[in-house]
């Protein structure tokens, strides 16, 4: 993927790279790959295209305006996340054409029948009590 | 030509190598197969690095189990360990490299606590871009459950009614880890673990082993008068993320292994007489019978609404009680579902017996439905 280290073994490139796209969230600045030859919008990050094939990669901004496809409330969670349960996980569609699966804002985790399939959503992230940055969405 | 499988639950006090020895001796010298005939071991174990801290399990297991020296391999795809681990003894024998062999699982999941059990779960689920914003196994199905609603009206009772079923036809197996009926409101109780899915749509932790003695068709004659011929192998593979999945009502996986299953074996699932399926949740039961074929898309609750799945239904699925009340040992769970289909092949599965009983389909997936194995199994003189 890479091709280019430097001393430390680090990728020099500015091809995008798994740790690239993670670091990109904490900072919350999102990007999703895009295939060079095709075009695709991919995310997360794929080392060969679902469409073409290839392997040539780039980075590509987004909209961040999606739609909801499916979602659970985790009740139960590992160590890590149990101080933030009962808490949203949905598979969202970008706007792109990619799904990824992110955190969902803006609903009560014990009213999930309140929430429909299909409604938009928007690009958001969450600080969680684990210290991590989440990749989340909210009601457009 | 044998198979055996400890009991299935908290095994308190037994260690992996134990229960790993007690389901060899059940399916070699107690079964009448001498362990001198033993060529090759092929082992189905998920994550004993993290459930009981050992690593290169193979040579040790055989060891205690009074088979050192054989060549032996631990076969690794999460939940469907196991079944990997009977398909590459499948392809051994068909190569002819070798006669007989022994295929094992094992696991042992509660010298551990519940979320560290949890955790060495997790490990098959992608880590970078799914585990890490929380999501779970049992978050996995919830996520497909909502989708199987959502597209075809499927509900809660529904997938408790399935959950009833696994508990009813486990209440007569000696070996399930839950030897209790419940009753539809029991099944229904409002305790989430990942909404949709309640603690009775899930299978719990669960230690054992199970094991089988495999042979040519030639040799198997010198063991037994009723073989079990496996007839048709697939397996697949699919993204292990969810958000991957053009599709979140269907396991490619599973459709994909099942179909290159039923064309080795020449088959339809219309051939089949029961199904024994990765129950890992209710909502699994029902997408799987739906995969394998036994039901179109979204009609898997009506035919477990209408009784057909029940042990003496037209299409008898899990007749043993499933890893949902049985318990899922999960390298073991595999191999355990192949002892189920074996014994009843051949008429030994007592009060859980199903009717007919020629052929048989056996699904085994792992973790978020990303590998999957598929075995075609029949009887010797059917």
């Amino acid at each position: 993927m890479c091709g280019d280290y430097n001393e430390e073994g680090r990728c020099m490139s500015k091809k995008p790279t798994v740790e690239a796209y993670l670091k990109n969230i904490e900072e919350h600045m999102f990007k999703a790959y895009k295939c060079v030859d095709c075009g695709m919008i991919i995310a997360p990050p794929s080392g060969s295209c679902y469409e073409c094939g290839s392997s040539n990669m780039d980075w590509a901004e987004v909209s961040g305006k999606g739609k909801l496809i499916s979602f659970t409330v985790i009740h139960v969670a590992p160590d890590e996340f149990a101080e933030e349960a009962p808490y949203y996980v949905a598979i969202v569609e970008l706007e792109e054409g990619t799904r990824i699966s992110a955190r969902l804002l803006g609903f009560d985790p014990l009213k999930p029948q309140d929430v429909k399939l299909g409604i938009p959503l928007v690009l958001d992230y969450e600080m969680g009590k684990s210290g991590k940055t989440y990749l989340a969405f909210k009601p457009a | 030509m044998s198979a055996a499988q400890t009991k299935f639950g908290a095994l308190e006090g037994v260690t992996l190598r134990e229960m790993f020895s007690e389901a060899v001796d059940k399916a070699t010298v107690e079964s009448g197969v001498p362990k001198k005939d033993i060529q090759a071991a092929f082992i189905g174990s998920f994550i004993p690095e993290m459930l009981v801290h050992q690593g290169h399990t193979a040579p040790l297991l055989l060891d205690f189990a009074g088979l050192k020296g054989l060549p032996a391999t631990r076969h690794e795809a999460a939940c469907a360990s196991g079944a990997t681990a009977l398909r590459a003894a499948v392809m051994a024998i068909e190569s002819r490299m070798y006669d007989t062999v022994l295929v094992a699982g094992v696991e042992k999941m509660t010298s551990v606590s519940t979320s560290g059990a949890t955790e060495a779960l997790a490990a098959a689920a992608d880590d970078q871009f799914e585990s890490s914003i929380g999501l779970t196994f049992p978050g996995v199905f919830g996520i497909a459950a909502v989708a199987h609603m959502q597209k075809y009206g499927t509900t809660e009772e529904d997938l408790a009614l399935v959950a009833v079923k696994a508990h009813k036809n486990a209440s007569t197996n000696p070996l399930a880890q839950f030897q209790k009926e419940i009753t539809l409101e029991k099944a229904l109780t409002p305790r989430y673990i990942a909404w949709p899915l309640k603690l009775f749509d899930c299978s719990p932790i669960s230690d054992g082993a199970a094991a089988l003695v495999l042979t040519s068709n030639e040799k198997a004659k010198k063991y037994t008068d009723l073989p079990v011929k496996i007839i048709g192998s697939g397996q697949a593979s699919a993204s292990m993320n969810l958000c991957n999945r053009k599709d979140l009502t269907s396991f490619s996986a599973s459709v994909d292994a099942s179909k290159a299953a039923y064309k080795m074996a020449g088959l339809e699932a219309k051939d089949m007489d029961f199904a024994v399926v990765h129950d890992c949740f209710t909502i699994a039961e029902i997408i799987a019978s739906e995969d394998i074929g036994f039901f179109k898309p979204g009609e898997a609750t009506k035919a477990v609404r209408d009784g057909v799945t029940a042990l003496d239904g037209d299409r008898p699925i899990n007749p043993m009680g499933g890893l949902k009340a049985v318990g899922h040992p999960v390298g073991a769970t595999g191999v355990k579902q192949a002892v189920v289909a074996y014994r009843e092949l051949i008429g030994d599965a007592g009060p859980n017996q199903v009717a007919k009983h020629d052929t048989a389909i056996v699904h085994n997936f792992g973790g978020t439905g990303a590998s999957c194995v598929v075995t075609i199994m029949r009887r010797g003189d059917a």
